[in-house]
């Protein structure tokens, strides 16, 4: 007699087994992967995000209308989706062994302060020459140098700005004409700057600005805090990138520093304030990129109902003239890998930056396009893409290109970290800067 | 002949529970009230997290801004039930998470035959067996367990990439291997066939039968604590492994496990909030319900195997 | 690599065959051979596992920790340099000047001092509120297990959300309800290691827990019987049995929560961040090794923990086993 304990064994075993063969065919599917495609040169080409989101799907159009176009040039591009994680790992451990195993694909996109490592180390090849037609299409500070010649092109442009809450700063007596001199051609300064959050911090339930001091230790911080540093006249390293001792603990640097700790001291912003207090409005300022546009446009958050009430102002600047806002994000690079001629993988990628694939792209990311053409006369006058994509022409700056830029971004979240619990900033900077500086030694 | 067995070997003594009868003075009924009051709130403070993923993954992101830092967080949005069918929708049919899944069970299944076949046959051999050498072995496995070593991933990618040169379908292979070998369930294996009486096996050794025979007919049927406490182990290697995975099938995407997937929505910048925790609840669950379910046997099999490191 | 690889084997090998030379001479001397067909079927039964945990297991762990003397960066496999003591010397210095190693030192010295009794207490009073014998006790032990399944990163978001160190945070609003004054929680320099210690503890005491149980399940009933009937109270039986029956349950859980907190990294790393007062050991090799691609370095650090760790490992063993 068969008991209803065996029945159900053997129907669990049994399940188990056919979950098991019917992932047989995907196995064996595995080893007819890389053979060649029907006598066509192939290029193969590695995405940073997964296919299914919108910037992933943007990017499968571009290469199905590079394979459409250059079908009786026999050039076949083949994209893979790699998507990277918080720490970027995932997609850094799959460059590493695909060099091993001597099959990177020929084209990677990377994260632009990456770029030297990259370059460095052998992964990213020389397109000095290869591009030198093009490259005036782009805005100069997105071209990604190492010593000097360009090893990566941008993908799409992020910048960065001060989110207000427009009833917020009604409340605090801020008229729209003083605003409107804010966004204009010369750049606010610290002083209206402080001013201004000095007449919303009695408004604001938390706090006038949320200035990311208490963020993750990302590389959230560093990307949206760097401009001010070169806004009042300091800087982070040496042209190449080597030597940072006498940059980053110089006068001005830290001067920028010391700003930031008057807004702490002042009440202007604490290190606790997080995304949602402004969402809430109870912050009036977020110093945020780019993608927050989307956000406040579509998410119906409770201070911004129906995705109005906001407003977007640029990076002030102290030191006339020295002007910045953050630039600075995916590119595409050409690597060093078992294919020689590279001139299949440079057709791919000026078919990936021009005009029609960057339209496309932006399109469907929302983001500002890297490429001068595609941006104007697409945004209307006063729109707040429209007030990013001029300051990106008019101050953008880069973050500084170094090999150790990993560990340069910790040191710099340690530094923000630091400014409310120290009184001798330059103590503390000089020390860290010294550390930096061994470190980077060793690349 | 079974039967017999099951009174030999004292294993089965715990775990079932005698339900006290709460009859009788009012003073044992206030104190099982009492007990029954505190676990319910030691519970909660336990619980709150799956609460709070749970809640989560049935909002819209303005929702999830509404109630962050307050009590509504742990509080679904009972008002907004599109925005929960929505989130799952999303993590279903557009990030195709079951598929993943299904890869992940698949490899499991394969890792935990392999690994219960595999380690109890060094179990066994290490627990049963006289042979020359068993001390290097088991100092090994016991130098294994107490040393923990920071390993990075790389050198077993250059171990498994250049020295076997895993390639196509061979990659399979590549992934379970490494999850059929563990030290500690050798330990485990080893400590549990310790406590079977050696007599028994030699009066099935005079009756003919082989070493494998006796080990898949009478070990391992004696052993389901342990097998099920290696199993679940096992499963939950497999079910969280990511990154080994991930550069293995560097450009074979459909046949990554679940955690790949997760790791993919969650660094996705235009996907919500809701969404994302949604998938952390899809791949918390199946853990649960296997320790749940498994929970009898582990305690078991923890407590057989005696634990003597 | 193939080399170096065939060279460890060799090793092994000798070693090996040198046990079994020992077992075959001790064998012959007491009079007591083997048996040569049982020695080929467990030979050839041990065979796979042997085979695999050399593969996987003991191969790439003497290769990470033989990084330990070279420059290996990780975004050159390929070229790696014999570069001596050099990362050891680089890190007693940093220890000697006070240094972030120093941070790391020290912020792991307290996690394991903090967590460890913590850990052990929690998963035993959970335990043996669970052991009552009443309806529904089994359904608290699940609930008590719930974190350990649930991911780090989860927990540790929700508990950066709660600890809002703000006057509105959530714990802070509670703790106003008491009269207690604002806290700073984990944006305080001081106090920020203390709740990553009862946070982890919180998690992770559920595992330990089971493991407790069974230990508890293995006392013999008859011994509370006679104890009773002795006179003893509910405060000597637990002193004279149930302490005494835990014994190998206490050594095998002391040993695994202190080298589990001895590797704590993900909870700083979430809930702090590389800052003196967050930084562990793990933390900054992952920082030097993953982040920073530095892997001699990470893998020297991670060479003098498994030193420390297998020392005091040992020493815990012999002095727990004793009492």
């Amino acid at each position: 007699m068969i008991s209803v304990k065996k029945v159900f064994k053997i129907i669990g075993v049994a399940a188990c087994a056919a979950l098991v063969i019917s992932g047989l065919p995907g196995w064996i599917s595995l080893s007819k992967q890389n053979e060649e495609q029907g006598g066509n040169t192939v290029v193969s080409v590695m995405f940073h995000v997964s296919s299914s989101s919108k910037e992933g799907q943007a990017y499968k159009k571009c290469v199905d209308a590079f394979n459409e176009a250059y079908k009786d040039k026999k050039i076949k591009a083949t994209a893979s989706y790699t998507p990277r994680t918080d720490g970027s790992s995932a997609y850094e451990t799959a460059l590493i062994s695909m060099k091993l195993e001597n099959k990177l694909p020929d084209i990677i996109t990377f994260d632009s302060p990456k770029c030297s490592y990259y370059a460095a180390n052998g992964y990213l090849y020389n397109i000095n020459n290869m591009v030198a037609d093009i490259k005036d299409e782009f805005y100069e500070s997105s071209l990604n140098y190492y010593n000097g010649d360009i090893y990566g092109l941008p993908i799409q442009e992020s910048s960065a700005g001060f989110y207000y809450n427009k009833t917020l700063f009604r409340n605090a007596g801020i008229s729209d004409k003083e605003i409107s001199e804010y966004g204009d051609e010369t750049p606010w300064t610290y002083a209206e700057f402080s001013s201004v959050c000095e007449r919303l911090k009695s408004v604001c339930e938390k706090a006038a600005v949320n200035m990311n001091f208490g963020g993750t230790a990302d590389e959230t911080t560093p990307y949206l805090l760097y401009p001010f540093i070169y806004a009042s006249g300091g800087e982070f390293a040496s042209e190449d990138g080597r030597t940072v001792t006498g940059y980053l603990d110089s006068e001005d640097t830290v001067s920028a520093f010391y700003f930031f700790k008057s807004l702490l001291s002042n009440g202007y912003t604490t290190d606790q304030v997080d995304a949602n207090d402004f969402y809430n409005g109870k912050v009036g300022m977020y110093l945020s990129s780019g993608w927050t546009i989307a956000d406040l446009r579509n998410k119906n958050y409770s201070a911004f109902p129906s995705g109005s009430n906001w407003g977007l102002l640029p990076y002030p600047c102290d030191v006339p003239g020295c002007a910045a806002s953050a630039t600075g994000s995916w590119s595409f690079g050409i690597t060093q890998n078992h294919h020689s001629d590279k001139s299949a993988a440079r057709e791919l990628l000026k078919w990936l930056v021009n005009d029609e694939s960057s339209a496309t792209i932006t399109e469907h990311t929302g983001m500002i396009s890297a490429k001068k053409s595609v941006n104007e006369g697409r945004y209307e006058k006063g729109s707040p893409e429209e007030m990013l994509f001029t300051q990106l022409a008019n101050t953008g700056r880069a973050r500084p290109t170094m090999v150790g830029y990993s560990v340069f971004s910790t040191t710099f979240n340690q530094i923000v970290h630091e400014l409310p619990r120290t009184d001798n900033l330059e103590k503390f900077i000089s020390e860290k800067t010294a550390i930096l500086q061994e470190t980077i030694n060793k690349y | 002949m079974k039967k017999s067995v099951k009174k030999i070997i004292p294993m089965q003594n715990g775990g079932q529970t005698e339900v006290e009868v709460v009859k009788g003075s009012s003073g044992k009924v206030a104190l099982n009230v009492v007990y029954y009051v505190c676990g319910a709130v030691l519970s909660l403070f336990f619980l709150f997290p799956l609460l709070y993923m749970l809640a989560y993954s049935t909002k819209s992101d303005s929702a999830i801004a509404a109630s962050a830092g307050t009590f509504a967080m742990f509080l679904p949005d009972f008002k907004n039930l599109g925005a929960a069918f929505n989130n799952y929708k999303t993590v279903f049919i557009d990030y195709k998470i079951g598929e993943y899944a299904l890869n992940s069970l698949r490899y499991a299944i394969i890792s935990i035959v392999l690994n219960v076949i595999i380690n109890g046959l060094a179990g066994y051999v290490l627990a049963k067996f006289r042979i020359p050498g068993s001390k290097f072995f088991t100092f090994i496995i016991l130098f294994l367990i107490v040393v923990p070593v920071e390993t990075s991933i790389i050198p077993l990618f250059m171990v498994v990439k250049r020295m076997l040169g895993f390639k196509g379908v061979a990659n399979i292979l590549g992934i379970i291997l490494p999850a059929t070998i563990s030290v500690f369930n050798v330990f485990l294996f080893m400590q549990f066939f310790q406590s079977i009486p050696k007599d028994y096996l030699e009066a099935a050794r005079m009756d003919g039968a082989s070493n494998l025979k006796i080990f898949f007919k009478i070990i391992l049927p004696l052993s389901k604590p342990i097998v099920a406490t290696v199993s679940v182990f096992c499963f939950i290697g497999v079910w969280n492994d990511y990154l080994w995975p991930t550069m293995l099938l560097v450009d074979n995407k459909d046949l990554l496990p679940i955690q790949a997937a997760l790791t993919t929505i969650r660094g996705e910048k235009d996907l919500s909030e809701g969404a994302k925790m949604a998938s952390l609840v899809i791949t918390s669950i199946p853990i649960f319900i296997v320790y749940i379910a498994a929970q009898k046997y582990i305690v078991k099999g923890f407590g057989t195997a005696g634990l003597k490191v | 690599m193939e080399i170096i690889a065939l060279l460890i084997f060799c090793l092994f090998l000798a070693v090996f065959l040198g046990v079994v030379a020992h077992d075959l001479y001790k064998a012959k001397k007491t009079n007591t051979p083997f048996r040569v067909k049982n020695c080929i079927a467990g030979i050839l039964m041990i065979a796979p596992a042997v085979i695999l945990c050399f593969l996987f297991i003991l191969l790439p762990m003497l290769f990470s920790l033989g990084y330990a003397f070279t420059d290996y960066n990780q975004m050159r496999p390929d070229e790696v340099h014999f570069v001596g003591f050099n990362n050891f010397k680089e890190i007693f210095k940093e220890i000697g000047s006070g240094g972030d190693m120093l941070y790391a030192i020290k912020n792991t010295a307290i996690f394991v001092v903090g967590v460890v009794p913590l850990q052990i207490l929690l998963a035993l009073g959970l335990a043996l509120f669970c052991s009552r014998k009443v309806r529904g006790s089994s359904i608290f032990k699940v609930c008590f297990f719930a974190p350990v399944v649930i991911s780090l990163t989860v927990t540790s978001y929700l508990w950066l959300t709660i600890l809002d160190p703000s006057e509105d945070g959530l714990f802070n609003m509670l703790l106003g309800a008491f009269g207690i004054p604002q806290q700073q929680f984990l944006k305080d320099p001081k106090t920020a290691m203390l709740w990553v210690v009862l946070i982890s503890a919180w998690q992770g005491c559920g595992y330990q827990m089971l493991i407790f149980i069974s230990g508890l399940t293995n006392i013999r009933e008859d011994l509370y019987e006679a104890a009773k009937l002795d006179g003893a109270n509910a405060w000597q039986r637990f002193i004279r049995i149930t302490v005494p029956g835990l014994k190998s349950s206490v050594l095998y859980i002391t040993i695994t929560v202190f080298i589990g907190a001895c590797r704590i990294m993900v909870q700083p790393m979430l809930m702090i961040g590389p800052y003196s007062e967050g930084l562990t050991l793990s933390y900054y090799m992952f920082l030097q090794g993953t982040d920073y691609g530095l892997v001699g370095k990470s893998s020297a650090i991670a060479l003098l923990m498994t030193i420390f760790i297998g020392l005091v490992t040992f020493v815990q063993k012999k002095v727990l086993s004793k009492k």
